[in-house]
């Protein structure tokens, strides 16, 4: 799933631009860390600093480099930049379990992805904080859903159908967004489904995971991907001469003072 | 959701057009409390690229509140057509610039993008050729390709042999200066006994004997929008060796470049995103409504003028920075702008003959500009010209098989937008098969700068940054950087000199080399 298991055959690879989206201090951050890092931090700050991460993903035929935009905080007063969603393979819409505004607010993403972003987004539903809840606490092993690419969603809904009775009113459970009522949303919307804790580290590389097998291999192939990013990953080597794209960076700051060039 | 009146700021940023998407970069790592709000729904300001139905929507705020915006007159036509090769895809599949403008190789805007680390997330393509209007005897026309570089002169079969050389003179002459030093300052030294007060034409032909067919290609290099007899050599002059010194600097046949999903849209977005990773805050669809000045009676606010947002939010800045259009009415000084004649079209032909690959090994161009002399449109001499810069599909702002014409043209209102038509109807008589279609424009009217008016910020009142307006020029000019850092100076103060302008390290963790 990292850097450490990639074999002496090199496999294709490919960049994956992905977009965080949720309402503010439900963990998007924190999951990206937890994933890129694992690493987790309590009381973590508003996002500044780190907007731009990427970490390898390792599937059986193909290594998926995700280049994760976090919002910067730019979702706090509902000013995220059209840039961001552009050219974006992949969502990661996050609600917090134990909040159920933040799930509305996170079907209000899902839309405006669906309206600004490109038509075959893979986006996931992630609710987060689950060692809030009784489920987080217990089940080490318990995942809402661990089934892969497209059926996920339903996965989710048949294991939720199991563990949800009586959720609601366990007493010190701090969850107030019943597993069911997500995950049928997930489905109806054709999203792919899990529950994570950042914390803990519950299902977080399993939703990346995910990600990366729901991403249509054709997509990859279109070399589009990841918009601004792939410009980086290929710094340095040759271009053929169909591309019409212009490289700044390597040859920018040594030839721009220099002398004529005609 | 914390109330915006909590933070004392040091810094309110109103619009996010291009200069202030700068100076939010430019603030992005000093350590400032900067607020950056835009009264739009959209971050751009004049450099905004739009769907079609968010041009729409634009056009109507544009009539209804005359004087809001750096634009006047705006109005949509749409061709329905039953021939289903030719019609308009879904609304989104467009990002229309209103500002288009082509990036110089040479342009400073460059190395401050490279040296502040956000050229990364930006897609810079290659601007092609140049292509000149001729009307022929037969009545038929053609579009003449200037030759922008020496290979291309020595390549060209249209000018005659004693024509070339006095061009190879010229542009000799050029390349000399250039390597004697600092353009402008050789300008200066020689403005005298060079002639440079006179008129390009004039210049052309008293001082290297350039004969009169030549003088169009040149003046169509400088990319003046005045009229032929109004471009003085000295503004000429070094533009013709900015086009040529740019040429082969990230590749070979090229020298101007373009951002790709629609231009200074882009740059701001970009800028913008910078600062909020540094922790400022955006709020969009708020702008300010009025402002407050301390009174030395109060000092208990460290002289922070008082905001009030049209949110009806109060807070409590240091320092107000904005453009015209982005302060409150009685906080501003009026402008003096000049304006110009645009329209934005979607055509049903993706006008390949104009994106030559010009050197081999070079990129394929996603943009030409094509410019129409206004005596060639069967206006008089001494009308300007028209351009056009087309954009192809490959530019992220149309869908494949159709591109975007973007025109300008000095003349503003309704004399200017029937010039740009009739150069429009030539431009594809000439470049396109007979069954293409306008498939949808925009036409409007910008108000701006046109690089005769110095672009210096202005104080309606102590603390408050009015930035000039936007350039017109068709190039990305770069007094806009001087603006900017002059605006960034201010608000920095003595610490200014401690941090680098536009100089930073990557963050922490981002774009690790494979």
């Amino acid at each position: 799933m990292s850097e450490s298991t990639s074999t002496n055959t090199p496999k294709p690879s490919s960049s994956v631009k992905l977009v965080l989206l949720g309402e503010a201090a439900v963990g998007k951050s924190s999951l990206v860390l937890r994933f890129v890092n694992n690493d987790f931090q309590e009381n973590k700050e508003p996002t500044i600093g780190a907007a731009f991460l990427t970490q390898k993903c390792s599937l059986p035929t193909r290594t998926i480099k995700f280049e994760i935009w976090d919002t910067a905080g730019q979702e706090r007063f509902a000013s995220l930049a059209p840039m961001y969603y552009r050219n974006a393979q992949a969502a990661l819409v996050v609600y917090d379990v134990t909040k159920p505004s933040s799930l509305t607010k996170a079907k209000h993403w899902v839309a405006e992805l669906q309206r600004q972003a490109s038509p075959g987004i893979v986006i996931a539903l992630v609710g987060n904080k689950l060692d809030l809840t009784n489920d987080g606490n217990d089940a080490a092993g318990e995942t809402p859903a661990e089934a892969e690419g497209e059926s996920a969603a339903a996965d989710g809904d048949e294991t939720a159908g199991e563990t949800q009775e009586g959720q609601d009113v366990t007493p010190g459970d701090a969850r107030k967004v019943p597993t069911r009522e997500a995950s049928a949303y997930a489905e109806e919307e054709g999203l792919l489904f899990f529950e994570t804790s950042a914390k803990t580290g519950t299902n977080v590389v399993d939703v990346f995971t995910a990600i990366a097998n729901a991403i249509p291999e054709s997509s990859l192939k279109s070399g589009r991907a990841g918009g601004a990013g792939t410009g980086q990953t290929s710094l340095g080597s040759g271009r053929p001469a169909e591309d019409s794209r212009v490289n700044l960076g390597e040859r920018g700051p040594a030839t721009a003072k220099e002398g004529c060039a005609c | 959701m914390e109330s915006l009146a909590d933070t004392p700021w040091d810094v309110t940023i109103s619009g996010t057009g291009l200069a202030q998407s700068l100076l939010a970069l430019a603030l992005s790592r000093s350590g400032k409390n900067v607020l950056h709000v835009d009264r739009n729904p959209y971050y751009g300001g004049p450099e905004a690229a739009f769907s079609l139905q968010e041009a729409e929507e634009w056009a109507a705020k544009v009539n209804e509140e005359t004087g809001e915006l750096p634009f006047e007159n705006a109005s949509i036509s749409s061709e329905s057509s039953a021939d289903p090769a030719g019609q308009l895809a879904a609304s989104r599949a467009y990002t229309l610039s209103l500002s288009p403008q082509l990036i110089y190789a040479r342009s400073q805007l460059l190395p401050t993008l490279v040296s502040s680390k956000v050229y990364r997330q930006l897609e810079f393509q290659a601007v092609g050729s140049w292509w000149l209007y001729k009307p022929e005897a037969d009545d038929s026309s053609r579009l003449y390709r200037v030759p922008g570089s020496r290979e291309d002169v020595f390549a060209d079969d249209v000018i005659s042999m004693k024509s070339k050389r006095t061009l190879m003179r010229f542009l000799r002459h050029l390349g000399q200066a250039q390597q004697s030093g600092d353009l402008s300052e050789e300008v200066n030294l020689s403005l005298e006994e060079e002639g440079l007060a006179a008129p390009f034409p004039g210049y052309l032909a008293t001082k290297f004997q350039v004969p009169a067919e030549l003088h169009g290609p040149l003046l169509s290099l400088c990319l003046s929008q005045a009229p032929p007899q109004q471009t003085s050599a000295q503004y000429a002059v070094p533009r013709i060796k900015r086009h040529l010194s740019s040429i082969g600097v990230f590749g070979p046949g090229f020298g101007a470049l373009s951002v790709k999903w629609g231009g200074g849209s882009e740059i701001s977005q970009v800028g913008c995103r910078a600062l909020a990773v540094g922790g400022g805050v955006y709020v969009l669809n708020t702008g300010v409504k009025s402002l407050e000045y301390p009174t030395e009676q109060e000092p208990s606010d460290e002289g922070r003028i008082q905001i009030q947002l049209t949110n009806d939010e109060l807070v409590k800045s240091r320092f107000v920075v904005g453009s015209n259009w982005d302060l409150p009415a009685e906080a501003r000084p009026s402008p003096e702008c000049d304006k110009v004649a645009r329209s934005i079209s979607v055509v049903s032909s993706s006008l390949a003959s104009l994106f030559p690959v010009a050197a081999e090994g070079g990129p394929v161009p996603v943009g030409a500009i094509v410019v129409f002399p206004g005596s060639s449109l069967g206006y008089a001499d001494d009308s300007p010209p028209v351009y056009t810069l087309v954009h192809s599909s490959e530019t992220g702002e149309c869908p494949t098989g159709q591109s975007v014409i973007y025109s300008s043209v000095s003349i503003p209102g309704p004399e200017g937008q029937s010039m740009i038509e009739t150069a429009m109807e030539k431009l594809l008589q000439s470049a396109a098969d007979p069954n293409v279609k306008v498939l949808w424009s925009l036409r409007y009217t910008q108000l701006g700068r046109d690089g005769s008016h110095a672009a210096d910020i202005t104080f309606p009142s102590k603390n408050v940054i009015c930035l000039p307006p936007a350039s017109l020029d068709l190039a990305f000019d770069d007094s806009l950087i001087d603006t900017v850092k002059n605006a960034w100076e201010l608000v920095m103060g003595d610490e200014a000199a401690a941090h680098e302008f536009m100089k930073f390290e990557d963050r922490e963790d981002a774009y690790d080399e494979e």
